[in-house]
């Protein structure tokens, strides 16, 4: 659907983008989803997703940030964001250039986290009611330390018939040891008030990215000059860019603000290397991250909220308690970096002098002394 | 000699400027129990480092010298399912995988199956039993891994079930699940 929305900018002609007018956009859209990804249980989820993006005056380019907050029926949340932007060189006969650069990150309970970024090259061949493109993308995307090279291949075609949109594309992703093809089709329509979206594709050749076929539509009814009611369901693939796993969804929602077409129910989850289940309420209280710097170098952050001081203790400090450092006045956060060997190893964390307590982010045990430590593996 | 031995152990021991911050009887008591280990070719470190963290969490002295000798106990049992040549970090994550519920048939098809460190085949082990995961369901998944399974196949594996399970899988079934889908290098992290 991204893809269609930039061939619509790139020619000018998309209904909620005018070329000829730079502005600033932004809605708000509030909503409740249904969501079973594969191999999971299917959970309801309510979600707020704010949007922000500016076009340029002459339509040479955008740049847009999205977010979105998820509250799971389980009471987890999660939170991701992404950002994008492109720059078209100006049309030379039928030809058109294209640089685009994205970002995005996500965070799931409170384990996290994931990230990409990459840019992209494109090249249109078009006129005023066809078009075709190829296009490549590089980057890298990440879990946790993790890094993994991306590259996708792309080359679509489209055609405006009247208040329809056709659009067909090809694209080869690689990220890491994982690859696949995708082979998707896409109409817009629209009619006063109302614009339908669908879309099937099918994943083929795939090494590690799943296969089968997906779709997804999208309903969108404006009911005033700034508000429209959205409903959008379907089934979409594993994306290895963004770390989005494979599933289904039916979504309801408000906007607000500038209305354009498009909702799509939350996909992001990421997770942490050292992720554990220390999920209590004490646990909440403190969450830490580690991060190989180098050799047997480590960095401790300690996420606590409210806290005047947080020390640690552990295995690698002989137990003795170690004050961590604020990262900045008035943060939250608290780092530290420690010489820790491969290996397992047993740490608690105390804020404001209280009692020990094993960290959100490390696998909580018994510590033998009537209370709780968190266990991580350092590789 | 085997005096010379044990005195020079004992020495050595006494020498550990961190077990100070016991009270005398505590150090005493738990002097003898990592002697007497480190005789047995158990590694002493784990030993004095459950000994200092019951020292910081103010625990009483029965209950660290408690603590101490029933890692070393552990660790005597572990090592030997797992061999000799075991390294420490193999050792601790073997007692964690045992304490959370792992038999000790489980750890020997662990070390028969695997060739290489088996630290991180077993805190995975570990960690879905901590997680939920029934024993015996965790040591078959992990059983069906580990012979071919990267140190970071297995991380990632670890992942994808904590992950299932916080969005409300039922943790036998996040496994199973898991493994099923293949769980092999470098794909877990994306598959659906």
């Amino acid at each position: 659907m991204r893809t269609l929305a930039l061939i619509v900018f790139a020619c000018g002609t998309g209904g909620g983008v005018h070329a000829a007018q730079g502005q600033v956009t932004a809605t708000f859209e509030g909503g409740i989803s249904a969501v079973r990804y594969d191999g999971f249980l299917t959970s309801a989820a309510a979600a707020l997703t704010p949007a922000v993006q500016w076009q340029h005056p002459r339509g040479r380019g955008f740049l847009s940030a999205r977010g979105t907050y998820l509250q799971f029926e389980s009471g987890n949340r999660s939170l991701d964001g992404s950002a994008n932007g492109s720059w078209f060189s100006p049309l030379a006969r039928h030809w058109r250039g294209e640089l685009g650069v994205s970002v995005g990150a996500s965070d799931y309970a409170n384990i996290a986290s994931f990230s990409h970024g990459a840019v992209e090259a494109r090249i249109h061949l078009m006129d005023d009611v066809r078009g075709g493109w190829l296009g490549a993308t590089v980057g890298r995307a990440s879990f946790g330390a993790g890094a993994r090279p991306v590259t996708v291949l792309a080359m679509g075609l489209w055609v405006f018939h009247g208040e329809v949109t056709l659009f067909a594309s090809a694209d080869r992703s690689l990220v890491g040891d994982t690859a696949y093809s995708d082979l998707r089709s896409t109409a817009r329509w629209r009619r006063a008030r109302m614009l339908l979206e669908g879309t099937v594709g099918a994943r083929v050749w795939s090494r590690g990215g799943g296969r089968g076929v997906y779709g997804e539509g999208t309903a969108t009814w404006t009911l005033g000059r700034r508000t429209a009611l959205l409903v959008s369901a379907g089934r979409y693939p594993t994306d290895a860019v963004s770390g989005s796993i494979a599933g289904r969804y039916v979504t309801a929602a408000l906007r607000l603000g500038a209305v354009s077409p498009r909702i799509r129910a939350t996909r992001a989850l990421s997770i942490n290397v050292h992720a554990g289940s220390s999920d209590d309420a004490s646990s909440d209280r403190a969450r830490l991250e580690i991060q190989s710097r180098s050799d047997d170098e480590v960095s401790l952050t300690v996420y606590a909220p409210g806290a005047a001081a947080v020390e640690i203790s552990g295995d690698f400090t002989d137990w003795r308690p170690v004050q961590l450092s604020r990262q900045a006045v008035e943060s939250d956060v608290w780092v530290g970096t420690f010489r820790i060997a491969s290996g397992m190893h047993r740490i608690n964390v105390r804020r404001d002098g209280g009692r020990w307590m094993a960290p959100a982010g490390t696998t909580r045990s018994n510590d033998d002394y009537d209370g709780d430590v968190g266990v991580f593996v350092l590789p | 000699m085997i005096i010379v031995a044990l005195l020079l152990a004992t020495q050595v021991a006494v020498q550990d400027p961190r077990l100070e911050r016991l009270d005398p009887e505590t150090r005493s008591s738990v002097i003898a129990i990592v002697d007497s280990a480190r005789e047995m070719g158990l590694p002493s470190e784990p030993l004095v480092q459950r000994a200092l963290e019951g020292a910081t969490k103010g625990a009483a002295a029965p209950r660290i010298v408690a603590a101490v000798r029933r890692l070393a106990a552990d660790l005597g049992t572990v090592r030997t399912v797992l061999g000799a040549r075991a390294s420490t970090p193999e050792l601790e994550a073997a007692v964690a995988a045992l304490r959370a519920g792992a038999s000790v048939p489980v750890l020997a098809s662990l070390r028969d199956a695997r060739r290489g460190p088996l630290t991180m085949t077993l805190s995975v082990l570990a960690d879905l039993v901590a997680s939920g995961v029934p024993p015996d369901s965790a040591a078959a998944v992990v059983l069906a891994l580990a012979p071919n399974a990267r140190d970071v196949d297995l991380v990632e594996f670890r992942r994808a079930v904590e992950r299932d399970i916080a969005l409300g899988a039922p943790p036998a079934a996040a496994a199973a699940v898991r493994v099923n889908a293949g769980a092999r290098p470098g794909t877990a992290a994306s598959r659906p």
